[in-house]
């Protein structure tokens, strides 16, 4: 990283790094993921579960998941949901972007530590979840057994092929199990919703940290399945996601009870979501 | 100690208005505002203004940088600048306070804003003592002292045809050493008449804390129209949004005063919204100011300056619910 851009990041904390489209992958109809270049040198390096505000100068903001690719790229996975997102679907390779973060508590690296992983994800609900994914396939020594399990909508609504049907089946001592809602004629994968998939796959909560992300509703009726299976309440940890305009804690927007999700958060256990008011 | 005559006070802020820009009580059309001081204008020194000074540290709307966007190419051509020197006259007591809550969001945990920071480091206050309170004030009852105001670079106290001036920090002290129309001179300082206001919120956030799903949310919520009135007056609430304007192909970010009184404020992308109806947001908006800021800054976010007890349209008074929550069992 170079020194005068994470000044700039420091002294003027609202205000992004204009970086440059290098590469758009296309994931599915409506999620787009893409690689921003930045010549002197990435702006930050996140942490697994931290968040960054990537910006159209002249059409507006917003939050998303940040991944650290190398030296010189930022990475975001979007799907299209409204009038900034229409329009960074619309953009090709070259375009100029802003991008102002990292913001958020990123996920509990120490807590994992020595401990086996289980990954839920669901939708593009694997975009945070692949950021501690991939933390973990680099340091693979520091944890235990790896079990990734993904749900879509649909074959066509499947995020980030590549990783999980050939990447993430090469990484030692790592399980990859996808379904989706409704197959196709071409899908000879598992149908069926995520909860009852993950009951049927019955992961062991024993030294077990499971990290799950998707869309309320998916979480919802997740949950009471790892209950089942034994895992208690600190070792299930998820992301929250409320409307944000400033991320650090200012603009006051992102509070629930006295915990701003954009600083405090996104990420919490079922521990922490316990005590917390349930308005989000 | 300084002393000036109140015939002389325009020759003062023409002194404080060389060297900065100066903002005092100005009366115009019947409402008394903080407004640059230009040599002109009524100077209003018989109640607090309508608006509370915030907007000299937090502008209603300020640019925060301007861009081109060419398309393709874009980029950020300039970052508003540091701000110019600033100084407050005649701010009270409860608004002075307001500003050690605007401190702790704006300057604490983990990041300080830039724009608020260089306007604050450059600003000197001159509070202004409260010889009477109006009958909306309840600032004694938050632990205010008419009088004092902790963190004014000079405290002001009115003696009638005569106002005294004492210094508190040196950025004060030299500048009443720069003007030349003070005399030296001792006084007493005047006694405030009572608030006759009163509430009692000391150890209501412990209680609150187990009243988020209190059936008085909701018939609080009954009668607020949700105008926002009482965010906007506040000297405490800090809440914004930020928005563009383009033009051709330039343009510039801002950000602007929200409150968290409208649907729009937390409605999310896809339509969901965690505070769907006015329960939920006349909720939020009490539970701040009583709860969710002491729990994170330790301190009360009211400093009882009435302005929304005055204004709001439907009577919802904050020192009649801070009482009605004492009373209340929290298990309904
Ligand atoms: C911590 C966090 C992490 C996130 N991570 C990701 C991620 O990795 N990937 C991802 O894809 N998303 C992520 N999100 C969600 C993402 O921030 C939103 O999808 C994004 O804000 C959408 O922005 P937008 O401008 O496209 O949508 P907006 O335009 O803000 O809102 C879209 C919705 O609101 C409606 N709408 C918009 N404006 C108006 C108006 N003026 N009047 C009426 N209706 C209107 C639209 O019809 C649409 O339904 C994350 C969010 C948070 C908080
Ligand atoms: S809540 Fe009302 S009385 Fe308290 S500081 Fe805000 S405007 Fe003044
Ligand atoms: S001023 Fe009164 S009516 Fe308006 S939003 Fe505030 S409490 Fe509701
Ligand atoms: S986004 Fe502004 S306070 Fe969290």
């Amino acid at each position: 990283m170079s020194n005068s851009v994470a000044k700039q990041l420091e002294e003027h904390p609202l205000v992004p790094m204009v970086g440059e489209v290098s590469k758009i992958v296309d994931e599915t109809p409506d999620v787009k993921t893409f690689h921003i270049y930045y010549e002197q040198g990435k702006p930050f390096t996140p942490m697994p579960g931290q968040v960054a505000m990537l910006s159209l100068l002249s059409v507006g903001e917003a939050m998303f998941s940040v991944r650290g690719v190398d030296e010189n790229h930022l990475e975001f996975s979007l799907k299209k949901t409204g009038i900034l997102t229409d329009a960074l679907h619309e953009i090709e390779e070259g375009q100029k972007v802003g991008v102002r973060g990292p913001y958020g508590n990123g996920f509990p690296i120490d807590f994992c530590k020595g401990k086996d992983m289980l990954f839920i994800g669901m939708g593009i609900g694997l975009a945070p979840v692949r950021t501690m994914i991939y933390h973990c396939i680099n340091n693979r020594e520091d944890y235990g057994k790896m079990q990734i399990i993904y749900g879509a909508r649909s074959p066509q609504d499947l995020v980030f092929k590549e990783d999980l049907f050939e990447n993430w089946h090469k990484v030692p001592n790592c399980g990859v199990d996808v379904t989706v809602d409704r197959g196709d004629d071409d899908w000879d994968g598992n149908v069926g919703f995520v909860p009852p998939f993950v009951e049927g796959l019955a992961p062991n909560p024993e030294n077990t940290v499971a990290i799950i992300c998707g869309p309320p509703i998916g979480i919802k009726f997740t949950l009471p399945v790892l209950e089942k299976l034994g895992f208690t309440n600190d070792q299930i940890i998820t992301t929250l996601e409320m409307r944000m305009k400033c991320g650090i804690g200012k603009c006051g927007r992102c509070n629930i009870g006295s915990c701003y999700v954009c600083l405090d958060g996104p990420v919490f256990s079922l521990e922490q979501l316990k005590v917390m008011p349930d308005e989000y | 100690m300084k002393i000036i005559k109140r015939d002389k006070l325009k020759d003062l802020l023409n002194s404080f208005a060389k060297n900065a820009q100066t903002l005092a009580p100005v009366k115009e059309n019947d409402t008394i505002k903080f407004l640059p001081w230009k040599g002109q204008g009524e100077i209003d020194l018989s109640q607090n203004a309508l608006l509370p000074p915030k907007d000299l540290l937090f502008p209603q709307t300020e640019v925060m940088y301007r861009y081109t966007d060419g398309g393709v190419q874009g980029e950020i051509t300039d970052v508003a600048a540091a701000a110019e020197r600033q100084v407050i006259f005649g701010i009270r007591p409860c608004d002075v306070r307001s500003l050690t809550m605007m401190d702790d969001v704006f300057m604490t945990k983990g990041y300080e804003d830039d724009y608020y920071k260089s306007k604050r480091e450059n600003t000197i206050l001159i509070s202004l003592g409260c010889n009477e309170p109006q009958p909306t004030c309840f600032c004694t009852s938050m632990g205010i002292d008419m009088m004092e105001a902790d963190g004014a670079d000079i405290v002001m106290y009115d003696l009638g045809e005569k106002l005294a001036l004492e210094p508190k920090t040196d950025a004060g002290e030299q500048l009443l050493n720069d003007v030349d129309v003070l005399e030296d001179g001792a006084a007493e300082k005047p006694v405030a008449k009572e608030c006759q206001l009163k509430a009692d919120a000391e150890g209501l956030a412990e209680k609150l804390a187990q009243m988020f799903h209190h059936s008085y949310w909701e018939d609080l919520s009954r009668t607020c129209i949700g105008c926002g009135t009482c965010t906007y007056l506040c000297p405490t609430c800090h809440c914004f949004d930020i928005r563009r304007k383009n033009i051709g192909e330039e343009g510039f970010q801002f950000r602007c005063w929200d409150s968290c009184m409208f649907s729009e404020y937390t409605r999310m992308a896809g339509g969901h919204n965690p505070r769907p109806s006015k329960k939920e947001r006349v909720r939020n908006r009490f539970l701040h100011k009583l709860q969710y800021f002491p729990e994170r800054y330790g301190k009360v976010a009211c400093v009882g300056c009435g302005r929304c007890v005055g204004k709001c349209p439907v009577n919802i008074d904050i020192t009649r619910i801070i009482g009605e929550l004492r009373e209340v069992s929290v298990d309904e």
